[in-house]
Formats: structure tokens, sequence, C-alpha cells
């Protein structure tokens, strides 16, 4: 585990501890207190490590298939500057910083964690071979402290996506670009007047999330 | 161009909303030349299925030509003419692989929304609220298809529309019902519910091999067409003499069912008191579904049978008595139907001769009549038994603009 994640979570057990014959299941902490916020997610994708992780370590694909990133920059071999925000709000809120790889094992796991203190972020993703010729099981593990504390959880909530429901999301969308060639989306979706409160809800429907445009010419 | 779409519960509208576009490179747009009402759009028109918003364009058995492809289909080209399957499956992920394409697990957007109710997401649909994806329906005059190369069936006959469009739910449903039915040459087959499902599971089932179907309903016009084109035995629950599990056992032999198919699903009707329980508490919404007919299968399948569930189950039922499920050591089956794996084998039946669909249509209509359809549809007035619909006729049969 990175640095910055222990300490922003002190301690996480390995997972998926409890996998093998025998073991104990211990679950990773999944919270969004004080502002803080711990995620894990898992999926299996039907395609080998070794792809999976070049998709996923080609950082300037990533505004293709992660939600609110307006831009992924690599100024250096280690080091990538991001964009977050809405791409469909030229004008809306932007935070921008930089993250620094802290783990890099080709077919194996990529970790990282920003730089300086305008944001706390660190992640981590794993890939090792599912069962039963399933292709592969990668696990994503993010926290992060989120800008505004409670309340800034609060409007993220309201306004699209939970902070925690992003980080599951991405992942889906991640499976979904290697497995089809495409991002499922219903953002452009012909319907009929769609009322006060239905105009409101469309937006807890993924109507209105925008969803990453996904790429059919992956490397 | 010109949409149904769901406004609130009980009522439809017809539209004007922009055309759909190519927004994936797997989509394609057709143009629809034959739609229909689903037995379970009524679902939708009565309020039971959550995540419907007003405005949401429905209608889930379409086919049409191919208007325009994106740059990854390879296997359609404009001016094809597709029947399309009601499920949208991606054909690449484990479940399609397995051939579970109603589970696929990559073409639902709001799949977020099924893992909370469900646990998992399956497959999205079309025009069946954003739980299932909040994809546009097909009662409109184009729809977009997501994962073209994997869904569309091409009709590459003369086969007129009425013919072929029920291969993209009903027929095939029916069809699935009766596979999970396990039914084996000789058995005897219960199905409740003579209404288009039920009526091609009836066939099916003789397809199969069954020596006997029983069918139970209340409408005359839907047991005629039972008996009549389908040759089942019929029911009518709504007799005063008739209590449906002994009715059953009689023509058993006193055996029960081999196989039971529940045709109906969460809206059964019931004229017993307990029909009455489930349809105040269903009112109440302190239960989502009306299990009436599960519960009566349950009751009348002979020990170690088969019980089939072709009609749709929304969430959480109520007083199923599981101790008789279990105590006779049945089996179930259900959920959405697996589409692709019976388009084309039931296509070259149809091209065969063997069964010709259009048996149940009993009304034509244009798009903008629709809404009022949905009415007559639920009520089963005017002896309704399916719903064609030229999204391109107005209400005098003129050709209409886009």
């Amino acid at each position: 585990m990175p640095e910055h994640v222990s300490r922003l979570d002190s301690g996480l057990p390995p997972f998926p501890a409890g996998a093998g014959k025998g073991a104990i299941f211990s679950p990773l902490p999944q919270d969004t207190t004080g502002g803080q916020m711990r995620a894990h997610t898992v999926q299996t994708i039907d395609a080998d490590a070794q792809t999976l992780y070049k998709l996923w370590r080609d950082v300037s694909l990533a505004p293709r298939w992660m939600e609110y990133v307006v831009s992924a920059e690599p100024k250096s071999e280690n080091v990538t500057h991001w964009v977050i925000g809405d791409p469909d709000e030229p004008k809306g809120m932007r935070i921008e910083y930089d993250t620094e790889l802290v783990e890099d094992v080709p077919g194996e796991k990529i970790s990282w964690r920003s730089i300086g203190d305008k944001i706390e972020e660190a992640g981590e993703v794993t890939f090792s071979k599912a069962t039963n010729g399933r292709g592969t099981v990668v696990v994503l593990t993010e926290s992060a402290k989120i800008p505004g504390g409670k309340l800034g959880m609060a409007v993220a909530a309201i306004s699209k996506r939970s902070p925690r429901q992003i980080v599951i999301e991405d992942l889906r969308h991640f499976k979904q670009l290697a497995e089809t060639g495409e991002i499922p989306n219903v953002c452009c979706n012909p319907h009929g007047p769609r009322g006060v409160s239905g105009e409101f809800k469309s937006r807890l429907y993924g109507e209105n999330n925008p969803t990453p445009p996904g790429t059919s010419d992956l490397p | 161009m010109k949409a149904v779409c769901w406004m609130s519960t009980g009522k439809m509208a017809v539209h004007d909303v922009p055309d759909p576009q190519i927004v994936n490179p797997h989509d394609a747009v057709l143009r629809i030349t034959s739609t229909a009402i689903c037995g379970s759009d009524l679902h939708l028109y009565d309020g039971y299925i959550p995540t419907m918003e007003s405005g949401d364009v429905v209608g889930h058995e379409f086919m049409g030509i191919v208007e325009e492809v994106g740059p990854e289909v390879t296997n359609l080209k404009r001016g094809d003419r597709v029947v399309v399957p009601f499920t949208i499956s991606c054909g690449n992920c484990f479940f399609c692989k397995k051939r579970l394409w109603s589970l696929c697990d990559n073409s639902n957007p709001n799949a977020q929304i099924a893992e909370t109710m469900y646990g998992y997401s399956g497959s999205a649909l079309f025009g069946y609220s954003h739980l299932y994806g909040g994809y546009a329906g097909g009662q409109a005059q184009y729809a977009r298809v997501p994962f073209a190369n994997v869904g569309p069936l091409k009709i590459e006959n003369d086969l007129p529309d009425e013919k072929v469009l029920f291969l993209s739910d009903i027929f095939p449903t029916g069809y699935m019902a009766a596979e999970n039915a396990n039914i084996q040459p000789g058995d005897t087959v219960a199905v409740w519910g003579c209404g288009p499902v039920g009526l091609f599971a009836i066939a099916s089932a003789y397809m199969m091999g069954a020596e006997r179907v029983i069918a139970i309903d209340r409408f005359p016009e839907r047991m005629r067409l039972a008996r009549d084109y389908c040759g089942a035995t019929t029911i009518d629950y709504t007799d005063n003499d008739v209590v449906v599990v002994e009715a059953l056992r009689d023509l058993t032999g006193g055996m029960g069912p081999d196989c039971c198919i529940d045709a109906v699903g969460m809206e059964a009707h019931s004229n017993t008191l307990v029909g009455m329980y489930d349809k105040v508490k269903q009112a109440m919404r302190m239960e989502t579904d009306r299990p009436f007919v599960l519960r009566q299968a349950i009751q009348a399948i002979r020990k170690g049978g088969t019980l089939s569930i072709p009609g749709v189950y929304g969430g959480a039922i109520d007083k199923v008595n599981f101790g008789a499920a279990f105590g006779k050591a049945i089996h179930m089956g259900m959920g959405q139907t697996h589409m692709h794996n019976y388009m084309e084998p039931l296509l070259k039946r149809i091209e065969g001769g063997e069964i010709d669909p259009s048996f149940l249509i009993s009304h034509r209509v244009g798009i903008e009549e629709v809404p009022d359809m949905y009415k007559i549809w639920r009520d089963k007035q005017d002896q309704v038994t399916k719903i064609v619909i030229d999204p391109w006729q107005d209400r005098l049969g003129q050709p209409l603009a886009a």
C-alpha cells in the first residue's frame, strides 16, 4: 500500500484477503465520513492482465473512460497532471493537481498518490488472474479528502454522483471499454417533456452524468 | 420524430421528440416499420415498474429498416431489414459468451440502480425504465440500437412484418418459457394466462412434445385462440364452479401437471379473498407484485415438477408457500428471455410454415391511437389480443410525416 494511502487509512489489510482456501475474509473499510472517502470496487474482466495493465497505464486515455476527468497529461514518466471537472460544462468548476506513481509492476499493480496539499488523493489498482479462465480480477482502491469536507461530499452527491460511486463506475467503464470497445451511453437519448421532478431525477438516472466517450481504437 | 412517451401512471402521450443519433461505434439507427404493445408494457402503464420518468419513450417490440450504422458495425448496412430483440447484449462479456444474453454485464448504463435493487444488474432493455438502462424504446418512428452487431436479426425473405415482428419478444419469450418448463414428450403442461406469451408458450409446449396443454384465463377471445389455434384445453377461473387447483388435479388423473408456466406475473387477477388482499397491498405500495398465479402454480404442480416463470416480477412478494415448493421438490426457471438463442431458429420455423405468429393480432393502429390503445389493452376491451402499430400512419390510416 502506498504511504499516502496508509496515512489516510491507517493500516488497510491486503485485499482480497480470504481468497485462498481455508482463509478468513477480511473486508476493506469503506466509508465517507468527515469529508474523507475510502472506496474499493472489484470487477472480473474478460481479458489478460497485461492488456488491462497497458490500457490503465496509458493515462492520456483516462478521459475516455474515467468520469469527471477533463484531461490527464503525462508530465514525465511518473508524474501526471489531472484536470477534474464536468467535461460537459466548460465553465464549471475545475480541480487541477498532479499525481506521481508510487509502484508500477507491469501486469500486476499500479499505485499513485497526489503531490502537494491542494488535494489529497491516493489509489491502487491490482490485476490478478481470475479463477476458471474468466480473465483478470481487477481491484481498484481509492482514498481522497474531498474539498469542502462534509458539505462538499453532500453537494457532490446531490449534483451528480457520490464520489464513491464514481470510483465504482470508473472501474465498470474500464471493464465495458476493455470487453466491448465502447461505454454504454444514454446521455443523448430522445425523450418527451420531463417535467420538473423528472428533470431533477434524470440526473440520478445517469442521463445527465457525463458518460466518458470510450474509444474503439484500443492500444 | 413521433414517439409514444410514458407521462405518468395511466397516461401515455405521443410527442415530437428529437430523432435518435449514432452515439457509440456499434450503434445502428432504424426507421421503424412495425412495432407493438407488449403485456409487460402494462406494468409501466400501471406504474408498477420503478424509475420511469415523465417523457420516457416506451416500446420494446419493433422492427424496421437500417437507416445508419456506426463505424464498428460490420454485419448490417443501410437498407437491411431487421427485427430487434428487446434485450440489449454486448456479445463479449462472461454472460453473453455463456449465451445468457439477458444477463449481459455491459449494456446497462444505469447498472448501479439495478445493483441497489437486485444485487447485480441484468442487460439493458429498450423502453423499460431507467433501472433497465433508460434507452428510448421502439413505439416511435426511429430507434437507436446499441451493439447492432449482436442483436438485430436480418430478415432476408419477403414475409410481411406481421409474421416476423413477434420474434422481437413474445414468441421467443413463450418458447423459452416452455424450454424452462423442462417439457418431456408426453407431459401435461398447465399455462396460466392466454395473452401473447401464454399462447406462444402453449404452441411451443406442443413443439417440444407435450401431450396436452391446459390453459387458464378468463377472457373468451383469448381462450378461444388457445383452444382453436394452439390446441389447449381451457379453464375459466372466473367460473363459480371452478377451483383451479382441483380442476388441474381432475384433469391430470390426480397427479397435477408435470410442468407449470406462469405467463401472468406481477399483476395477477383473482376473484378470491387472497386476490383482493394482494390488490389492496399493491395499491397501497406495501407489495410490488401480486403473486396470485405463482402461489396457485406452486400448489397445483405435481411433485418434482418444473415451474417456469416468464411473467414479469418486479420486487418483493408476499405469502408465497415456499414450504410447498420445498416439500414437493419442484424446480423453477425464470428470467428475461435470452432472445438471441431463439430468434433465428424460430424464424426458420416461421419460414417453414410451422407457425404463423400473426394469428393473435386483433388490432392494427397508427401511432396517434396508441395512448387510447393502452387503456383498451389494460382493460381487455374490444376483444383485444394483440395490438400492432404502424408508426407512420395517422388516425385515419393516412401516411404521417416524421
